[in-house]
């Protein structure tokens, strides 16, 4: 026997006795495979600032609205609430009513074991869990400013020796056991979306008071699963939750998830078991996708050429069973200015840049064709986006950036200081920055790509250290103001707008906009103010990208979404057809 | 010098060590890293949080005062809670410790006897076929980075062959030997090249030494020859190359932890540096200088042992 057979033979056996140490699933059991490609931070709702933090705690917390699972545009619902709540005249007051006999999931932290009711004055608490400055959450940002009297109680009981929970903030309050009542310091109708967010989701006073600083390990909500404790593992595995309410897959679906009423009317959760794979690296995720051990995925990068041939599936694929889901996400692209910098406010200098700037080629390079072209902030989908308008300054137009260049005063680039270009440290960043500093080349001007480690990067920008910078804002929620906040003054560095613009004609329409209530008055103004920021070049804006995410063809109801955080409960396995179609891999 | 007298001064040593240690780690995080506050606030920090979280985090204190916080934890160490997941870092030491030695212990014992054994065989065939073809799969072993080695290996041996598991991990024994199987062999194969090299030439050295053609001439079996003579006076560089990877056996495979999803503490520190976690950092940090230290005398007290000729000073 050649020495390559012997090795083998030996692998093999060994791999052979090793087989049988692994668990055998009930073949009935119905088990979802998710990968994180993040580590989690932990299960403390109020510190959910990232998406994949965010879904994990959506499996145990709920929050009082949900998005609806099959609309679009994505349309607020109640969760924990009885029904949407009661909004008085002068849209300050908010009344709702909590749904009854929801059950805490038991655990010892309760008399006995055994998890009890839920109450309003549950959410007081957790929202003043969110403000209690002690907690440094990293959602107050949610709140902040927005209910009376929530900012002075948190200024109060930041000097004082202990946060009193019990005192009265007049914008929260429990009227009785089931109702539940805020009223905002100013209108702000893109209040009900934070109470969708996994920063106001309802948490135990006694969970929090028994685990102490390791409650972020210890999550026990009212939600569809279960997790005893959070070892900070690789793998994680949710249970059903035994005590979980008659919450039931939704029965009306907008035109596009129609073929998604197959489970219409059955009792949530629909899988027995969840096994979430925390794997930061795409090639394991892709391999183990691609021999069933996953249930779906985002093509990455390096392997999209081979599996997707004109928008679909190669044939390979396509016989195993896997089905696409192309979806565009609430996102955007964009180089940004700190307007800081007094050489920036000379727009002539950023349209000249525009223009400059080859977009539909970085497309290509980057994103492989299938983004969006974005021609201001806000993302397609999103109320205020006029999908006829084009900006006139989006490039490449080469001839009419040397002439805007030379308006600007820099003829050739000549007079033009370097510009610092930011990037965080990764392979894919760096190659946008070579492309962004050969493309400004073209017209004269120099570009120094300055590297650094993500951290470092945030840092730089948000002690306003940076010249010209490249990044992605994607929703918090499906609201014009959440992108358009962006270029607000107020919000400067640290805050959410890193380009430290600060236009008071803008300040001033934004605040305006962003109070009024959901209408066509209110559209048209978003609409105004994205057009603004367009022609004003407040940023170089690139792209809106789109998921490509293959999935199995056992898995049921999946649609890629940016905001559902707790999609999980709606999602199913044919175990039968998984059977069948495994045969084929 | 008494041997405990010597264990005692060299561990002595340990202080001056870990002051120069803290001091490093204090102004590289104090001074030199970014402000931890933008990365554990997320993107919508306003000032106010900022000097919030400084306050929490004890980083509005003195420098002298935080200096002197990082001595006492370096010589206490009493590591304190992580940043990010609030759980207790000797806890979360306890939990990565087994993962990380499941793949490093086989890796360290494998890899070694490979390395030893091909040395000792490439020695004695030495200019010979066999010697050759150890030399270019050394050199291979050497130069495909090891990135490339990993990347094949999950593709070929665990996809298209289905051999082994893709990554993935689980607790218990014997539950996670099929999890391990694959990265040890594969880091097997990369790090052998270099330490059958280096084994190779230590042997060698001796090899060609006239005791040893007395031991020839002797009429000693050449078995003889190279485990009782040669190997054993060539242990002192091998006593070292081998010790000196103990303690990063405990400090696991920054890349291949990743890469597999191995709970262990190389994916605990990756997790860290990324999140701008110093306590934990501060915690690997002081715990690889303290293995370094304790290690160093090990091997000082194991070359007496291995060579009676030398003496402690």
């Amino acid at each position: 026997m050649k020495m390559r057979n012997i090795f083998l033979v030996v692998i093999s056996a060994m791999s052979l006795l090793f087989v049988g140490c692994t668990k055998k699933q009930d073949s009935n059991e119905r088990i979802l495979n998710l990968v994180s490609p993040a580590e989690i931070k932990g299960y403390d709702p109020i510190q959910a600032d990232d998406l994949y933090s965010g879904r994990e705690i959506s499996k145990i917390y709920e929050g009082l609205l949900q998005y609806h699972w099959l609309k679009m545009p994505y349309e607020l619902v109640p969760n924990l609430a009885e029904a949407l709540p009661e909004i008085s005249k002068d849209g300050i007051t908010y009344t709702f009513k909590i749904r009854k006999g929801v059950m805490f999931q038991d655990d010892a932290a309760f008399p006995g074991g055994k998890g009890r009711e839920l109450e309003a004055a549950d959410f007081v608490y957790s929202i003043k869990r969110l403000a209690d400055s002690r907690n440094t959450a990293t959602g107050w940002w949610v709140l902040d400013g927005k209910l009376k009297g929530l900012n002075e109680w948190r200024e109060k009981n930041a000097k004082a020796a202990a946060t009193n929970y019990d005192e009265e903030v007049e914008g929260l309050k429990a009227i009785d056991k089931y109702t539940l009542q805020f009223k905002l310091a100013k209108k702000f109708p893109q209040f009900l979306y934070s109470l969708a967010m996994p920063f106001t989701y309802v948490v135990s006073k006694e969970v929090v008071a028994k685990y102490g600083k390791e409650f972020i390990n210890h999550p026990i909500g009212t939600g569809p699963y279960f997790l005893p404790i959070f070892d900070q593992g690789k793998k994680i595995t949710y249970t059903k939750n035994p005590t979980f309410r008659e919450k039931f897959y939704p029965s009306d679906a907008s035109p596009e998830f129609k073929h998604l009423l197959t489970d219409a009317g059955k009792k949530l959760p629909l899988v027995d078991k969840v096994v979430v794979h925390v794997m930061k690296e795409t090639q394991p995720a892709w391999l183990k996708l691609n021999k069933g051990e996953i249930d779906y995925y985002s093509v990455p990068k390096d392997n999209f050429a081979s599996a997707i041939k004109n928008n679909k599936l190669s044939d390979e694929l396509a016989k195993k069973g896997f089905v696409l889901e192309i979806a565009p996400q609430l996102d955007v692209t964009y180089t940004a200015f700190n307007f800081e910098n007094k050489l920036f406010h000379n727009k002539k200098l950023r349209q000249a840049m525009y223009l400059a700037y080859d977009e539909p080629k970085a497309n290509e390079l980057f994103y492989n064709n299938t983004a969006f072209p974005a021609q201001s902030i806000i993302a397609p989908g999103i109320a205020g986006v006029d999908a006829n308008y084009k900006n006139p300054f989006k490039g490449p137009k080469l001839e009419e950036a040397k002439k805007m260049l030379a308006e600007a005063g820099y003829p050739g680039g000549k007079g033009l200081p370097e510009l610092k270009y930011d990037i965080p440290d990764s392979t894919v960043s760096r190659q946008m920055g070579e492309y962004f500093q050969k493309q400004m080349e073209q017209v004269g001007i120099k570009i120094k790509i300055v590297s650094s480690p993500w951290p470092e990067f945030q840092a730089k920008v948000k002690k306003k250290a940076v010249e010209v910078y490249g990044l992605a804002w994607g929703a918090d929620y499906p609201d014009a103001e959440n992108f358009l906040q962006l270029f607000y003054g107020p919000n400067k560095s640290p805050g959410a707008n890193g380009s430290n613009y600060d236009n008071p004609e803008f300040n001033k329409e934004f605040e305006a906009a962003v109070s009024m209530q959901d209408s066509p008055e209110r559209t048209a103004r978003y609409t105004k103010l994205n057009k603004f920021l367009a022609e004003e070049v407040v940023a170089l804006f690139g792209v809106h990208r789109q998921a490509y995410i293959m999935e199995q063809g056992w898995l049921r109801n999946f649609h890629p979404t940016d905001l559902h955080h707790d999609a999980v409960q709606y999602l199913n396995i044919d175990n039968q057809k998984k059977a069948e179609l495994l045969k084929n891999f | 010098m008494n041997l405990y007298a010597y264990i005692i001064r060299r561990l002595l040593y340990v202080i001056p060590v870990l002051l120069g240690v803290c001091l490093v780690i204090f102004v590289l995080f104090n001074l030199v890293a970014p402000d931890p506050a933008y990365t554990l606030l997320g993107k919508h920090a306003t000032p106010q949080q900022i000097a919030e979280l400084h306050h929490e985090l004890g980083m509005d204190r003195p420098f002298l005062v935080q200096y002197l916080d990082t001595v006492k934890t370096a010589f206490t160490f009493n590591f304190g809670y992580s940043w990010t997941s609030k759980q207790n870092i000797w806890e979360m030491i306890k939990a990565g410790a087994g993962p990380s030695l499941s793949i490093t212990g086989p890796l360290f014992i494998i890899s070694n006897i490979v390395a030893i054994s091909l040395a000792l065989l490439v020695a004695f065939y030495r200019g010979k076929l066999i010697d050759k073809f150890v030399l270019i799969l050394s050199i291979a072993g050497m130069s495909i980075p090891s990135l490339a080695v990993v990347l094949f290996g999950q593709w070929f041996f665990a996809y298209k062959l289905g051999m082994f598991e893709i990554s993935g991990y689980e607790h218990g024994f014997p539950q996670f030997i099929p999890y391990v199987i694959l990265p040890v062999i594969l880091y097997t194969f990369i790090s052998f090249g270099g330490d059958t090299r280096f084994y190779r030439t230590v042997i060698l050295d001796e090899a060609y030494q006239d005791y040893v053609r007395t031991a020839r001439s002797k009429g000693l079996s050449e078995m003889v020859v190279m485990f009782k003579h040669v190997l054993k006076n060539s242990m002192i560089p091998i006593l070292t190359q081998i010790i000196i990877q103990i303690p990063s056996l405990i400090l696991g495979l920054l890349f291949a932890e990743s890469f597999f999803s191995i709970p262990g503490l190389g994916a605990m520190t990756i997790n860290a540096i990324n999140t701008s976690d110093f306590p934990v950092i501060k915690a690997m940090t002081i715990m690889s200088a303290v293995g370094f230290i304790l290690f160093g005398v090990l091997t000082d007290v194991l070359y007496t042992v291995v060579d009676p000729r030398l003496k402690l000073k």
